[in-house]
């Protein structure tokens, strides 16, 4: 559990983080948005005391970071950044085990885990384990900044933009692999983005950041729906927030089961999130859609008016 | 690795050595042989009696030689590398400015006026000349290791303080390792210029490769001059294509 109460952060005369307060309970993934500057990164490098906060006090599990050795306390906290900053003079499994053997693992144990973690994060250890980080693709080599992150289990995990540099495919593949891990790993996530449909997404709690202070936080819906001002409306997405939301519903959620009718010709998955239903029926200019499971068996059928949610 | 991989690695690197190798075992044979070489030397100077210098062996010269530089610049490296590593610390932080100014005024510094300045300070003979050589191989040293170091990626530098390594573990495992390559070309630079720099010494009594050189000069006998001006060539071609075999063994991995 992370929690910050009324932290500032002050460059000279600048005020970078002025006075937040935030929760992040355990096994929460917390994202971050604001515009540019705003002070997010600053927010995550106090909480592992790359920066030092000016006043207020952070806690980790109810005990204030600073009386915490920062160095131990940074090999508790895994820490991923858009660059990866992998070590370029070092292979793949040497920069995943690096915390481990800060720790000083036995070095079977070291291995193990590395091994572990490229299986975890989809990289063949066969193909990776020996390769240079120039020798990677972006995507890859935020996997492996992802398994150096993760390597020593750490409860707490800050993310700063780690995603902010790969294509649109690529994100959204890893965006899936983060969520699949933090089902399995249940870790207390700081997540940083200037992506909003990455940030619904993942978020648990959704945070809005304006220079320095929270405007607003809680669960995506909740910001969605009940915006406390225009700047998060409009960070939120304006006017398109209802093709943000429906991209946060499933079409299962709002199917209803086979009727007597004819079935409608296209299909969609039960699984896909509402705003790809809606896109379908754009595209073949249809009402109706026949919903069907992972194996492609109808199971129910999705209309325009139920999709839109309107009532009757 | 296993003891027979290892091998194969030593056999498959040690043609590239053979190239300073044979400088070396070419300049070994001219400083034990140089009598080989008389009959060309006659006619470069057919007018003199003597055409071989002979006050002193050339193998005890370059001995001389070798020590000179080969202290001075151990020192340059002590004091460059520890310095410059010194001042890109957060302690030492605040005479950055200073010690890149004093890398870049030295290089204008002729070593001759070092040599000058040193001789009424530490006498003739062999400090004075090991004081210019350390004080001249200093600048290209203490710039490059600024260089090498100011050259890491601070994102690298960030990770490496996220992931909760201490400031002698970054500068052991990742900043030294990283700017390895830089610092050894400025290595090289400073050894290579001293080599040559060095014959200097023997203006101030210091008995080297310079020897041959000066008194050739002094008694009109281009033969003398010919003599040390191949030997040292000689030796800083060796040292030089050393050097270079040895940037590529650490400039092979990782970085590009
Ligand atoms: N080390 C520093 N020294 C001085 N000022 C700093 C430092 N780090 C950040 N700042 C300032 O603090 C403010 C917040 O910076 P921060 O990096 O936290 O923003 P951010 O929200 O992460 O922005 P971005 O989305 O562009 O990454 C900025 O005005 C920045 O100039
Ligand atoms: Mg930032």
């Amino acid at each position: 559990m992370i929690e910050l109460f009324e932290v500032t952060k002050r460059f000279g005369e600048e005020v970078a983080v002025d006075g937040i307060s935030l929760r992040v309970e355990k096994g929460e993934l917390c994202v971050l948005v604001g515009t540019s500057g705003c002070g997010k990164s600053t927010t995550l490098r106090m909480i592992n005391r790359l920066i030092e906060h000016s006043d207020g006090e952070i806690h980790l599990n109810g005990q204030p970071v600073r009386t915490f050795d920062e160095v131990a306390l940074r090999r508790r906290i895994g820490y991923v950044i858009q660059s990866t900053g992998l070590f370029p003079h070092w292979t793949v499994a040497r920069n995943i085990g690096l915390v481990p053997r800060l720790l000083k693992w036995p070095r079977g144990e070291v291995r193990e885990r590395v091994e572990a973690l490229m299986a975890l994060l989809g990289l063949p250890v066969a193909e990776f384990a020996d390769k240079y980080p120039h020798q990677l693709s972006g995507g890859q080599a935020q996997r492996v900044g992802v398994a150096r992150a993760l390597a020593a289990d750490p409860e707490i995990l800050l993310m700063d933009e780690p995603f902010g540099a790969l294509d649109p495919i690529t994100r959204e593949a890893l965006q899936h692999e983060l969520l699949d891990l933090q089902a399995r790993l249940h870790k207390t996530i700081v997540f940083v983005t200037h992506d909003m449909d990455e940030a619904l997404r993942l978020a648990d709690r959704l945070v809005v950041m304006r220079q320095g202070r929270i405007v607003q936080q809680g669960p995506p819906l909740e910001l969605l729906h009940e915006p406390v001002d225009d700047f998060v409306a409009s960070m939120l997405g304006g006017e398109e927030r209802g093709l943000k939301e429906a991209a946060l519903t499933r079409v299962r959620d709002r199917m209803l089961p086979l009727g007597p009718r004819l079935l409608a010709h296209e299909r969609v998955a039960a699984q896909a999130p509402l705003h790809q239903a809606l896109s379908l029926m754009l595209w073949h200019r249809v009402d109706r859609l026949t919903v069907v499971d992972d194996d492609d068996i109808p199971i129910g059928e999705l209309s325009l008016r139920r999709l839109v949610g309107s009532k009757s | 690795m296993s003891t027979a991989g290892s091998g194969a690695v030593r056999l498959r690197a040690l043609p590239g050595w053979l190239g300073p190798l044979g400088w070396l075992v070419l300049l070994l044979a001219l400083s034990l042989g140089m009598g080989w070489l008389e009959g060309l030397l006659r006619l470069v100077e057919p007018d003199s009696r003597q055409v071989l210098y002979a006050r002193a062996s050339f193998l005890a010269l370059l001995g001389q030689h070798v020590l000179v530089v080969g202290v001075a610049s151990l020192a340059a490296v002590l004091l460059g590398v520890g310095g410059a590593l010194a001042v890109t610390r957060p302690a030492g932080r605040d005479f950055l400015p200073l010690v890149s100014q004093l890398a870049s005024i030295g290089q204008t510094f002729p070593p001759v006026a070092v040599l000058a300045l040193a001789v009424p300070a530490l006498g003739f003979g062999t400090l004075p000349i090991i004081v210019a050589l350390l004080l001249y191989g200093l600048l290209p040293i203490v710039r490059n290791t600024l260089a090498g170091i100011q050259g890491i990626d601070p994102d690298v530098h960030e990770a490496a303080r996220g992931m909760g390594m201490t400031r002698g573990q970054i500068l052991r495992q990742v900043e030294l390792p990283l700017a390895a390559p830089v610092i050894l070309a400025g290595v090289r630079t400073s050894v290579t210029i001293n080599v040559a720099t060095a014959a200097i010494g023997a203006t101030v009594g210091a008995s080297n490769l310079g020897d041959p050189i000066i008194s050739g000069i002094v008694n009109g006998n281009t033969a003398y001059v010919l003599q040390g001006a191949l030997l040292i060539g000689l030796l800083a071609i060796t040292v030089d294509s050393a050097f270079e075999r040895l940037q590529r063994r650490v400039g092979r991995r990782g970085v590009q």
